[in-house]
């Protein structure tokens, strides 16, 4: 699961460019498919058989798109503005390394000497406006040689195992999520499922919304990657989730009413296997989840892995927790698959 | 070796100020290589001497100081996160930045928090460094364990080559001047000086230049220069004059003497080397300031290489301003006599 995890987090992909986690993915999905295919926005698609066949389709999803940046322009004296893909806190981007474009172009995003600021001008953020990529090029005409307007910049963070039991690195939100379905695809499953690596959930689940449609599923879970807040100051009662309490399960976001029945059994199944759960207790955010409205009605399960700084350059995780979800996902398919049969 | 390799075998180490061992016993064996008179003193100092065998010559006092920037553990939360206070940084620099924790078994990775920003009242406000926690993935147990309080930390950030001839990293403030020296004394291998050098890299720049001082107060040499960073221009900054990839920066004022600048101008001019200059009206801001008090006076010269983005985790220089830096070295000590006309 490490080695899926830090292999997938490597790989860059901004919502519209996933290409290189979906070749990766695919690779490794034939050989334990039945079915493997691509739409036009670049969704991939694995059908794996199980033991039975339930009435209407199960459908798991992960997304492989992770918030990222597209260069705006480039400035007279070779700098790079950028515009966001998906929602980052421009906070988290000053003294960053970045990787641009396809041939992954190092860059930094800083900011003036502390010396020639005054301690107001510390006290405010920068928008993303002011920001800009230096890639050591000393003019627009250098920079152009290596980067083009819309190539695209993300996050360059080494993957480590830190502390005991956890990692950091970019991306995890959610090719954790890509990971846990791609460890559920080397088992064999109670019921034939339907595994959906989608695009561009972070600019608002596009990818599932067709998917849904494409499959016409019954049950759906959304295997996320969700911001765990047990940080330091958070006061407990606020907390959405925490890291080290295993995998999450959701009641309601901006985006859906998950299931309830489907929630009870599952959460049973998962207490009766004593495996580790806990509740996503605020509505922030939305998932793939949100696209079961599509299609003609699912029943919708939320599942996610705590990930501390979520959306930055060193998210990290902790590893008990991933196996927890990985369990749940299988869990999933089954009480989906009873409910159905 | 490469002059951007030393450098990044230089910043590939970690050294805060008052914690500067580990990089002290590199500069000692990078140094080793122009002289046998190398030593370390019992705060971390390296210094070297290399006698122009004139009896009676006057030393030239080479500074560069190989502390940097940094953070203190001051306490451990029940979460196992690391409370912390922070040594010359902007804190804009640190939500989502990578830390080493410099603990006792070695150096462990951790990454600064915050409360989620949806939780934030005000998401534009920068967060205060007294909010913000390092999260080294143990439990409090386990941190407690391995960290104690007083355990230093550094950006983590290894260095890494831009476009353009660029190097980027942390702790090029000053580490890269070290090696400007360096560089200065391959250029002067087997010449003959009127000068003894004596080479310093320094402890606790960032805090005073308490390193150099002593040094200084010890050797008694008659002159110094002090290398150190200077800022170059950045979109954000455009008021700053220098410029990266333009040479090293010469001041002029009362902590660079002007009679020393006369000297190191014709030195630059006679060997076609580019250099900025830029006035210093009061403190340089580097070890001259200090240096230049020890015992009854030193003439101190300020000579700079421009960086962009100083003390944050990305710093940037262009790797001919190293070479030219060391060049200017090498010419005006190769020309100076020791004579000054006031």
């Amino acid at each position: 699961m490490i080695e899926l995890v830090r292999d997938l987090s490597t790989f860059d992909g901004v919502p519209g460019f996933e290409g290189d986690v979906r070749e990766y993915i695919k690779e490794r999905a034939e050989k334990l498919c039945q079915e493997v295919f691509c739409d036009t926005q670049g969704n991939l698609f694995a059908f794996k058989k199980g033991e039975y066949t339930p009435a209407r389709p199960i459908m798991l999803t992960a997304h492989m798109d992770e918030v990222g940046f597209l260069v705006k322009s480039i400035t007279e004296d070779g700098m790079l503005r950028i515009v966001a893909s998906g929602s980052v806190d421009p906070r988290v981007l000053i003294g960053r390394k970045m990787k641009v474009g396809k041939s992954k172009i190092a860059g930094v995003i800083s900011l003036k000497a502390i010396h020639l600021t005054k301690p107001d001008e510390r006290k405010k953020a920068p928008e993303l406006k002011s920001l800009y990529i230096d890639i050591g090029a000393d003019s627009k005409d250098e920079a152009l040689k290596y980067v083009s307007v819309g190539d695209t910049a993300v996050f360059d963070s080494e993957f480590a195992l830190i502390g005991s039991d956890c990692i950091k690195g970019k991306a995890l939100d959610d090719r954790i999520g890509c990971a846990v379905l791609l460890k559920l695809m080397e088992q064999d499953i109670k019921y034939d499922a339907w595994f959906v690596f989608t695009a561009a959930e972070e600019i608002g689940a596009r990818g599932a919304i067709n998917a849904v449609q494409r499959i016409d599923p019954g049950f759906i879970a959304a295997v996320d990657s969700t911001g765990a807040g047990d940080t330091a100051d958070t006061p407990v009662h606020l907390r959405s989730c925490a890291m080290r309490d295993g995998a999450v399960i959701s009641l309601i976001d901006r985006g859906t009413v998950f299931d309830r029945a489907l929630r009870e059994k599952v959460t049973a199944a998962l207490d009766r296997r004593c495996i580790r759960w806990q509740y996503r207790t605020r509505s922030e955010g939305a998932t793939d989840a949100m696209a079961h409205v599509y299609g003609t009605g699912a029943k919708v399960f939320g599942l996610s892995t705590p990930v501390r700084y979520i959306h930055c350059a060193c998210s990290v995780a902790y590893l008990p927790d991933i196996d927890a979800v990985l369990k749940a996902a299988g869990v999933f398919i089954e009480e989906a698959g009873d409910m159905n049969a | 070796m490469e002059l951007v390799d030393k450098i990044k075998r230089l910043t590939s180490e970690f050294g805060v100020s008052g914690d500067e061992k580990r990089v002290s016993a590199i500069a000692a064996e990078l140094l080793r290589e122009y002289t046998d008179e190398v030593q370390i003193d019992e705060f971390g100092n390296v210094t070297g001497f290399l006698s122009c065998g004139v009896e009676g010559a006057p030393t030239l006092m080479l500074d560069a100081h190989i502390d940097q920037i940094g953070f203190i553990v001051t306490g451990i939360t029940d979460g196992g996160f690391l409370r912390f206070m922070a040594i010359g940084v902007d804190q804009r620099m640190l939500p989502g930045s990578e830390l080493a924790v410099l603990t006792r078994e070695g150096v462990i990775r951790g990454v600064v928090g915050t409360i989620p920003a949806i939780m934030q009242d005000d998401p534009t406000a920068s967060i205060p460094i007294g909010d913000m926690t390092v999260d080294i993935g143990m439990t409090a147990e386990e941190a407690r364990r391995v960290v104690r309080v007083g355990d230093y930390m550094a950006f983590y950030n290894p260095p890494f080559e831009l476009l353009g001839n660029k190097l980027c990293s942390k702790a090029l403030d000053d580490r890269a001047c070290f090696v400007c020296i360096l560089h200065a004394l391959e250029l002067l291998r087997n010449k003959q000086l009127k000068v003894n050098l004596l080479v310093c890299a320094s402890i606790k720049e960032e805090l005073g230049g308490h390193g150099s001082l002593y040094v200084a107060y010890r050797h008694k040499p008659e002159f110094a220069i002090a290398i150190d960073v200077s800022h170059a221009k950045t979109q954000d900054a455009p008021e700053v004059v220098c410029e990266l990839g333009k040479g090293p920066i010469i001041d002029i004022g009362y902590n660079s003497r002007p009679e020393l600048f006369a000297l190191v101008k014709k030195a630059a001019d006679d060997n076609n080397i580019p250099y900025q200059v830029t006035p210093c009206p009061a403190g340089s801001g580097t070890n001259a300031w200090s240096i230049q008090l020890a015992g009854k006076g030193v003439g101190t010269f300020v000579m700079s290489l421009p960086l962009k983005y100083m003390h944050s985790p990305v710093e940037v220089l262009h790797t001919e301003d190293v070479r030219n830096t060391g060049a200017l070295i090498a010419a005006f000590a190769q020309a100076f006599d020791g004579r000054v006309q006031l």
